[in-house]
């Protein structure tokens, strides 16, 4: 790889129409320097060139409002579910965060009707977006949309289960029945307008 | 103290052999442990010092938590064995806890703290081998523990001592054996690009007119050090780089 290595606080550019700060990078008094060691990318946006500085190892993401995250159940109470939120989009975390989802946030409608052991158990892995941070110790999340939800659980058997309807999924082995809040899953690489595969 | 003028000799040594603006031989090291995010160690002259960083992470105390800027938290503690006569506690005395808050402010002159709201970053700093300098060696290697974490930093901090030889000659970089002669100690943490003092400490007096010569002493002895520290950061990333393939380069 032909790209320059950078030391944190090193000055990389000047700061201008063509060149902003991107990620690993800060302005001070017009110029752009470094905050990481690592390697400059240089990425073309709309004519804007975006200096990015990448470090060897591991990013550290903190999630924000709206963020889209892979998270696993571990406790589930009357009022709200516990989770550890072990992706932030498709970055894998280093450590995992605590979330909490509530029992309204669970669906989109029939809200009070809702119950949290009827959607989600123990073990699931979930998708889910990010609220607004009201208080510091977790991280608030909401399952209620479509496509978020549960997408991997098991049976209680042990196996892992197909989704047959938005509220349902089935053990392929017993085939027994367990409720949950099932996320739509779109495949990535599905044309506009072809069929959903499941649901 | 009449032993204060033979601290410098005629020939214009000091006591182990260097000139007045030597700093000791320093070698450091990055990703010295696998566990934590970010690892160094550090060696001046014989001062010896591990540091090791974890997070950025969540919370661990809901108090604490501040919703635009992540928290720092430092731990300074040396080693049993790292003095001439046994330690009885290796922290939580008054000097290991002035020592942790010293390191801290030092570091929260540095880090980008505002880009990881609700969240933590631990800094242990270990001393192995007390020798003189401590403190800066503790800063030192907080710095490059803390690049190794690949957190973001405004520039680096470096940290670094100076004292008065012969009541006229500024020295560079006191020794413990030096310390101990008498001479006072000026210890100064500086962010070298920008030239701003972090923290400045002094230990005994000396008259006002020296402060000035000292002082630009120190400050030079922060900016070796950075050269060196630069030099170590460079090659530790060329060496994971080309280890792991530039893996995270490509954007």
């Amino acid at each position: 790889m032909e790209n320059p290595i950078c030391l944190p606080g090193q000055r990389l550019s000047i700061c201008d129409n063509v060149y902003t700060c991107g990620q690993g990078t800060y302005q001070r008094q017009g110029y752009i320097y470094s905050m990481l060691a690592g390697t400059v990318d240089l990425v073309d946006r709309n004519g804007v060139k975006v200096i990015e500085v990448h470090s060897t190892g591991e990013q550290t993401v903190i999630s924000t409002q709206g963020d889209i995250v892979t998270a696993q159940v571990y406790i589930i109470t009357q009022q709200f579910a516990k989770c550890y939120i072990k992706c932030i989009g498709s970055t894998v975390l280093r450590s995992p965060y605590r979330g909490l989802i509530r029992r309204e946030n669970i669906r989109a409608t029939e809200k009070d009707k809702t119950e949290v052991f009827k959607s989600l158990r123990p073990g699931d892995i979930v998708l889910a977006r990010v609220l607004p941070m009201t208080e510091a110790h977790s991280y608030q999340l909401s399952t209620a949309e479509n496509e978020l939800g549960v997408v991997i659980a098991h049976s209680e058997h042990g196996y892992p289960m197909v989704p047959v309807s938005w509220t349902e999924m089935q053990c392929p082995k017993t085939l027994v029945k367990e409720p949950r809040k099932v996320a739509k899953i779109i495949p990535e690489n599905i044309d506009t307008g072809g069929i959903v595969v499941d649901s | 103290m009449s032993r204060n003028r033979e601290l410098i000799s005629k020939i214009g040594l000091r006591l182990d052999g260097r000139r007045p603006d030597e700093l000791r031989r320093i070698r450091c090291k990055m990703g010295v442990f696998s566990q934590p995010d970010g690892s160094a160690y550090i060696e001046q002259g014989l001062t010896k010092v591990l540091a090791a960083v974890y997070g950025p992470h969540q919370v661990r105390s809901r108090q604490k938590a501040q919703h635009d800027a992540c928290i720092i938290n430092t731990q300074f503690s040396m080693a049993v064995f790292s003095t001439n006569e046994r330690k009885k506690r290796p922290r939580g005395d008054r000097k290991s806890t002035e020592m942790s808050m010293h390191l801290q402010q030092a570091l929260l002159s540095v880090i980008e703290t505002d880009l990881y709201p609700w969240s933590q970053i631990d800094v242990y700093v270990e001393v192995l081998h007390a020798d003189g300098g401590i403190y800066p060696a503790c800063v030192n290697a907080a710095t490059l523990a803390v690049i190794d974490a690949g957190i973001p930093i405004k520039e680096y901090v470096c940290a670094c001592t100076a004292s008065l030889g012969n009541n006229e000659v500024p020295m560079l970089d006191v020794s413990h054996q030096e310390e101990i002669l008498g001479g006072p100690t000026l210890t100064v943490a500086a962010l070298p690009m920008s030239g701003k003092i972090v923290l400045m400490e002094m230990s005994q007096r000396f008259h006002l007119d020296h402060l000035p010569k000292v002082l630009n002493k120190a400050l030079e002895g922060c900016k070796d050090v950075k050269a060196i520290l630069d030099e170590a950061v460079k090659n530790h990333v060329s060496e994971i780089g080309s280890a792991t393939g530039w893996a995270n380069t490509t954007s």
